[in-house]
């Protein structure tokens, strides 16, 4: 295949695509677009929520590392040791303790069970924006006691009827109103402080204090706690905090978040590499099909031109990358349709995500998944035309003029 | 130039047998215009399709310009057919897609012994040799039959070819368009001695053969020039 040969297919190529069907070529491009979006919207979604689960688990729940009980025992103890320690750690931006204990919240005519869980809030900046999430009044004093920030679902809305609510919640609190809360005997009467929203479920139906307050529930200094969370600096890896935690004697159960995660998510990332795969596989098969439908109706219509090529002194070859030319150019078209669609989608979805109690996504794509989709799907559309391409190119003149 | 040897070509289909083409035996010479005549099914355009290599003869040979073309691997045919045949088909055959210039300068292209400049002055050429070189940008569609047929002459006589072969080139054509291009084959004949065969089924086109070869059944049956027989079969 030389440089002329080459230049007279790029030429039919062209002409062909110019001079052709225009509604088909514009189809092609878009189905091959869509077919591009289709590929990567849905890998795209569930890695951004899959960041967004991640980065709400690292900052409401487990932080990069997390320190929990020996197996066995409820609670981590010896304390104010063992956060020193920790703390001393290269690499280590902050260790800070949780306790949590139940409770019933009263609230006018609203009862309610919740979890009040004490921080230590100079430390929790550190590992926690809950402090960013502050919606109306304002985030916990190191020593304040008898307050209480608590999230906007519990605090709830006061013009929803509390048959219309679809979560339990206060009823309409304000920041200043007064609460009460019942820890199993101890009844204590509480200020709310503020009221923060923070979009990840379980932060946002807590209630958060202070250590100080909670060792005056508890009546006596709170030397242990349920769990410790670790925010690495940053250039730190967590497996490294992991081991370095782990040799210099922090014997209680160590766990990085990945591995927390690995956990907890294990079934539902696999589901999501399974529907990935599945979205993958489909518009891979999509695009195939319909460029192969594309060119080979292409191909069948011009059988007898093909024939008259041949007849003329043009080499099989030439026919041949002359038909796997126009699917190269349209799959080219097609896939910067694709790009540009998904990079508009990627920034509509960045201002608008998807949100949930649980969670909120947007499209999460790197570079390196546009290269790749890029790529499957044109390695398909050239697979996809230059079958056909190659089996018509090998027609014999008299079958191919007779057509 | 062309030495046809005993050239058969039998089609079968199931059990029933074709004879279209029954040992025919021609010499060609150099510049010659030359017209094979019959009626319909004769084996007129079976006999060109062999001269023309766009199909293989059952038996019997033929030699051009001292190659056995029936030794031609498929890749050495489709080169020699565009280094030295040139083919006018009955329905023009003009790529539908391409303009009047690109459809003339598409076989030029190939040749590895023209370079752009070359291509340039041949198609243009050409084109004015055939009137058409005003509308060197129309596509095929924007043309009349005659002036599509033109086209594909010149698409033809762009190599300069050694022979150029002609398959019924006026059966679409009105006897005034046919005229015009029976003249440009005259004239291209005249000019450059232009080796022709060409196919036609209508008797007053014999006026500008040089020499006719009259097909009945796959056979020759005369073979004469200026009218006159040459040899009966
Ligand atoms: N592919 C084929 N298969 C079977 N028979 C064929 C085939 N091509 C041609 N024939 C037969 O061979 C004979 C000669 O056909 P050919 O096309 O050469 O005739 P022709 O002289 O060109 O006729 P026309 O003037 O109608 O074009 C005919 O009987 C035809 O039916
Ligand atoms: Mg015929």
């Amino acid at each position: 295949m030389g440089k002329k040969e080459l230049k007279v297919a790029f030429l039919l190529a062209l002409r062909s695509l110019q001079r052709g069907s225009r509604s088909s070529v514009i189809l092609t491009i878009l189905i091959i677009g869509m077919c591009f979006t289709n590929m990567v919207f849905l890998p795209g979604l569930f890695n951004g929520i899959g960041q967004s689960i991640t980065k709400q688990i690292v900052d409401y729940e487990t932080g990069n590392v997390m320190v929990n009980p020996k197996t066995g025992e409820q609670y981590v103890t010896d304390l104010d040791a063992l956060l020193d320690r920790i703390n001393s750690m290269p690499g280590v931006e902050r260790a800070t303790p949780h306790y949590t204990k139940a409770a019933t919240v009263k609230y006018r005519d609203r009862v309610l069970g919740v979890s009040v869980r004490a921080i230590k809030p100079g430390d929790e900046k550190f590992v926690s924006p809950l402090y960013t999430k502050m919606v109306s009044g304002s985030y916990l004093g190191e020593d304040d006691t008898g307050e209480v920030i608590i999230g906007k679902p519990i605090a709830g809305d006061p013009t929803i009827k509390r048959a219309d609510e679809n979560q339990a919640s206060l009823g309409g609190v304000r920041v200043g109103d007064s609460i009460t809360l019942e820890y199993g005997g101890i009844v204590r009467e509480y200020r709310v402080k503020g009221i923060y929203y923070t979009g990840w479920y379980s932060a946002d139906t807590t209630m958060y204090t202070t250590w100080s307050d909670m060792e005056q529930v508890e009546g006596k200094a709170l030397d242990k706690a349920e769990y410790i969370t670790v925010k690495i600096k940053p250039g730190y890896s967590e497996k490294f905090i992991k081991n370095e935690l782990q040799q210099y004697g922090v014997s209680e159960d160590v766990q990085t978040m990945s591995d927390l995660l690995e956990k907890s998510m294990g079934r539902a990332l696999q589901s999501f590499a399974i529907i990935n795969a599945v979205s993958l596989f489909v518009g891979v098969i999509i695009t195939t099909v319909v460029l192969f439908i594309v060119i080979t109706i292409k191909t069948l219509n011009s059988r007898k031109q093909i024939g008259i090529l041949k007849a003329i002194g043009v080499d099989k070859e030439v026919i041949m990358h002359n038909f796997g030319l126009q699917v190269i150019i349209l799959a080219i078209l097609g896939i910067a349709f694709g790009v540009i669609m998904t990079f508009l989608l990627s920034i509509y979805m960045a201002y608008n995500p998807v949100v949930t109690p649980e969670w909120s996504a947007t499209l999460y794509l790197t570079p390196m998944d546009y290269v790749t989709n890029c790529l499957i799907l044109f390695l398909a559309s050239v697979v996809a035309g230059y079958v056909p391409a190659y089996q018509v190119s090998r027609e014999d003149i008299q079958s191919a003029m007779r057509a | 130039m062309i030495d046809i040897n005993d050239l058969q070509k039998i089609y079968r289909m199931g059990d029933v047998e074709v004879r279209a083409l029954d040992g025919v035996t021609l010499d060609i010479q150099k510049g010659e215009f030359l017209g094979i005549m019959g009626a319909s099914g004769s084996g007129k355009t079976t006999l060109l399709h062999m001269l023309g290599l766009l199909d293989e003869p059952t038996s019997g040979n033929i030699i051009i310009d001292g190659t056995d073309i029936g030794r031609l691997s498929d890749y050495e045919k489709t080169m020699f057919r565009l280094y030295k045949l040139g083919y006018v088909f009955q329905d023009y055959a003009l790529v539908p897609d391409l303009t009047v210039m690109e459809n003339v300068s598409l076989p030029a292209m190939l040749r590895k012994d023209r370079d752009e400049e070359q291509i340039k002055n041949d198609s243009a050429s050409i084109l004015k040799k055939i009137g058409l070189y005003e509308r060197q940008d129309h596509l095929p569609r924007e043309l009349s039959g005659g002036q599509q047929q033109r086209v594909s002459i010149a698409r033809a006589m762009v190599n300069k070819p050694d022979i150029l072969f002609a398959d019924e080139p006026c059966a679409n054509l009105d006897s005034e368009s046919s005229r015009v291009v029976l003249e440009l084959f005259k004239e291209i004949n005249e000019d450059f001695n232009q080796t022709i065969v060409m196919v036609s089924h209508e008797d007053w086109h014999k006026d500008y053969f040089h020499r006719i070869v009259r097909l009945k059944d796959g056979k020759v049956i005369s073979d004469g020039f200026n009218g006159k027989d040459k040899k009966a079969a």
